[in-house]
C-alpha cells in the first residue's frame, strides 16, 4: 500500500512542471531568459537543456547536502551550488557546442539567476530526498523546455517560415516582429492564456463531474 | 562562538568541494576549448579572406592555414603583452598577433583580430585587409566572439545580413573613421537606402539599423574595432 502511494507522488511529482505547474506558463518563472532566447527553435532548445541540466543536478546536490547547510547561510550555499553547476555547463558548451555557446551567449552564465532553479531549491530540494528532488528536476526541466521550445517554434516559424531551420512556407509570409521583443510578449501571452483556458475547462468539468 | 565556527567550517567546506569540482571540469575542458576557438579562428581567416562578392580565395587555398603551426607561419606581428595596438579615439583594440598573407595577384593581405566593448564585454571581430590604391580595402569581417550580446539583438551581429554590411568599405570610407548611420544623422532611413549602400559605405556610413532593430551598441563595437584595425595599418603598413 506504501508502495502505491510512493509510485502515485513520484509520479505526481515528475508530472507536476509539465503542464499543472509549468514554470513558464503557470508559474511564469525565469520569464527574462525565456522570451530573449526562444528567437529560434534550436537556440530556445540548447537555453531549454541547459537550464533543464542545471536544474536536475542542483536539485539532486541541494537535497544530499540539505541537512548539513543551517538554515541561516541556505541561500549563499544554494546560490554557490547553482554557480558552480552552470560555470561547468558553460565551459561545456564552450568546449564542445560552440556555436550554440555564441549564439546563447550572456544568457548561459545568468541561468545562475533563473528563478526557477533557485525557487525548486528552495521550495522542494531543500526538504525532500534526493530521488523526489531528482524526479522534480527532470519535471521541471522538461516543463521549461517544452515551454521554450514551443516558443521557440512558434517564433521562428512565424518571423522566417522555418522550423530548425527546415522551411515550412516562404519566407515572404514571415513577420519579422515575431522575431522581436513584441513578437515574444504576443506568443508568450496567446499560450499562457491558452493553458490558462485550459485549466478553467477542466476545472469547470471537475466541478461539474 | 562555536556555532558561528561550524558555519564558518561548512561554507568553507562546500566551497573546497565546489572549488575542487570546477578545477577538475575546466582541466577537462581546457583542450576542447583551446581547440574549438582555433577552429573558430581559422574559419573566420579562411572566411574573410574569401572576395564576399566573387565567392573566391584571395590567396591560394594550399595558403590557408589549417593547423596552429601553419597559423604561426603567417604571423606579421606580434606583442608579448597580447595587445598591437590600442586606439584611445576609437576605443579600440587590435590584438596579438597579426597575420599577413600574399593575394594571388601579389597584394598583401592583412588579418586582424582585434576587439570593441559592446553591450556585455568584448566583441571580437576577425578582418581582412588588401593594401592597394595606396590605402587598405576593407574585404570581409567575422565577429567570432559576442557571447555575452543579447541574444535576439546585439547576437545577431554575426547574421550574414548584418555582417555584409561591414564588406567592402574603400580606404575613403576609413579617411573619417566609419560609423553606424544612427551616428552619422542618417536615422531614419530614407526609401531607396538600399541601392545607395556602396555609396554610403565609401562616405564611411556603416547602415546597421534597418537589420539590428533596437541594437546599436554592438554594431559599434565592431565600427570601433574596424577604426581601430585601420589605424593600426596606417601606423605600421603604410610603407
Amino acid at each position: 500500500m506504501s508502495d502505491d502511494k510512493s509510485k502515485i507522488s513520484n509520479l505526481n511529482v515528475l508530472t507536476a512542471g509539465l503542464i499543472r505547474q509549468n514554470p513558464t506558463f503557470s508559474q511564469v518563472l525565469g520569464l527574462c531568459p525565456t522570451l530573449a532566447t526562444s528567437t529560434n527553435a534550436e537556440n530556445a532548445l540548447g537555453m531549454g537543456l541547459a537550464t533543464a541540466g542545471v536544474l536536475v543536478l542542483s536539485n539532486i546536490f541541494i537535497s544530499m547536502i540539505r541537512k548539513l547547510i543551517p538554515d541561516v547561510i541556505r541561500i549563499p550555499a544554494y546560490i554557490s551550488v547553482i554557480a558552480s553547476f552552470v560555470t561547468i555547463v558553460n565551459l561545456l558548451m564552450h568546449g564542445y557546442t560552440y556555436q550554440l555557446w555564441t549564439n546563447l551567449g550572456l544568457y548561459i552564465p545568468l541561468i545562475v539567476v533563473n528563478c526557477i532553479i533557485m525557487g525548486r531549491a528552495e521550495a522542494f530540494a531543500s526538504k525532500n530526498g534526493i530521488w523526489k528532488s531528482f524526479l522534480d528536476g527532470v519535471g521541471m526541466g522538461l516543463g521549461f523546455t517544452g515551454a521554450i521550445l514551443l516558443l521557440g517554434i512558434t517564433r521562428e516559424l512565424l518571423s522566417v517560415g522555418t522550423i530548425f531551420g527546415v522551411r515550412i512556407w516562404s519566407k515572404t509570409y514571415g513577420m519579422f516582429v515575431m522575431m522581436l521583443p513584441p513578437g515574444a510578449f504576443l506568443v508568450i501571452g496567446f499560450y499562457m492564456a491558452l493553458f490558462k483556458h485550459i485549466a478553467n475547462v477542466r476545472k469547470t468539468k471537475k466541478v461539474k463531474g | 562562538m562555536l556555532k558561528h565556527f561550524k558555519t564558518a567550517l561548512i561554507l568553507t567546506t562546500l566551497m573546497i568541494v565546489v572549488a575542487v569540482a570546477l578545477d577538475s571540469v575546466y582541466l577537462l575542458t581546457k583542450k576542447p576549448i583551446a581547440k574549438s576557438d582555433l577552429n573558430a579562428k581559422l574559419s573566420a581567416i579562411k572566411n574573410v579572406l574569401t572576395d564576399p562578392n566573387t565567392g573566391k580565395l584571395l590567396i591560394k587555398e594550399s595558403e590557408i592555414p589549417k593547423s596552429l603551426e601553419q597559423l604561426n607561419s603567417k604571423v606579421w606581428k606580434s606583442d608579448p603583452s597580447g595587445i598591437l595596438y590600442e586606439n584611445d579615439k576609437f576605443k579600440g583594440y587590435v590584438l596579438s598577433p597579426a597575420y599577413k598573407f600574399t593575394t594571388t595577384n601579389g597584394k598583401s593581405a592583412y588579418v586582424l583580430v582585434g576587439y570593441g566593448i559592446g553591450f556585455g564585454g568584448r566583441v571580437v571581430t576577425v578582418a581582412a585587409f588588401v593594401k592597394k590604391d595606396g590605402g587598405f580595402y576593407e574585404n570581409a569581417i567575422r565577429v567570432i566572439d559576442y557571447s555575452n550580446e543579447t541574444p535576439g539583438l546585439g547576437a545577431e551581429i554575426n547574421v550574414p545580413k548584418v555582417r555584409k554590411r561591414f564588406y567592402s568599405i574603400p580606404n575613403s570610407g576609413f579617411e573619417n573613421g566609419i560609423k553606424v548611420n544612427k551616428d552619422a544623422n542618417l536615422y531614419p532611413l530614407k526609401n531607396g537606402y538600399l541601392s545607395k549602400l556602396n555609396s554610403y559605405k565609401s562616405k564611411g556610413i556603416v547602415v546597421t539599423s534597418d537589420v539590428m532593430t533596437g541594437a546599436t551598441i554592438t554594431p559599434r563595437a565592431v565600427v570601433s574595432t574596424l577604426n581601430t584595425m585601420y589605424a593600426f595599418l596606417e601606423k605600421e603598413a603604410k610603407q
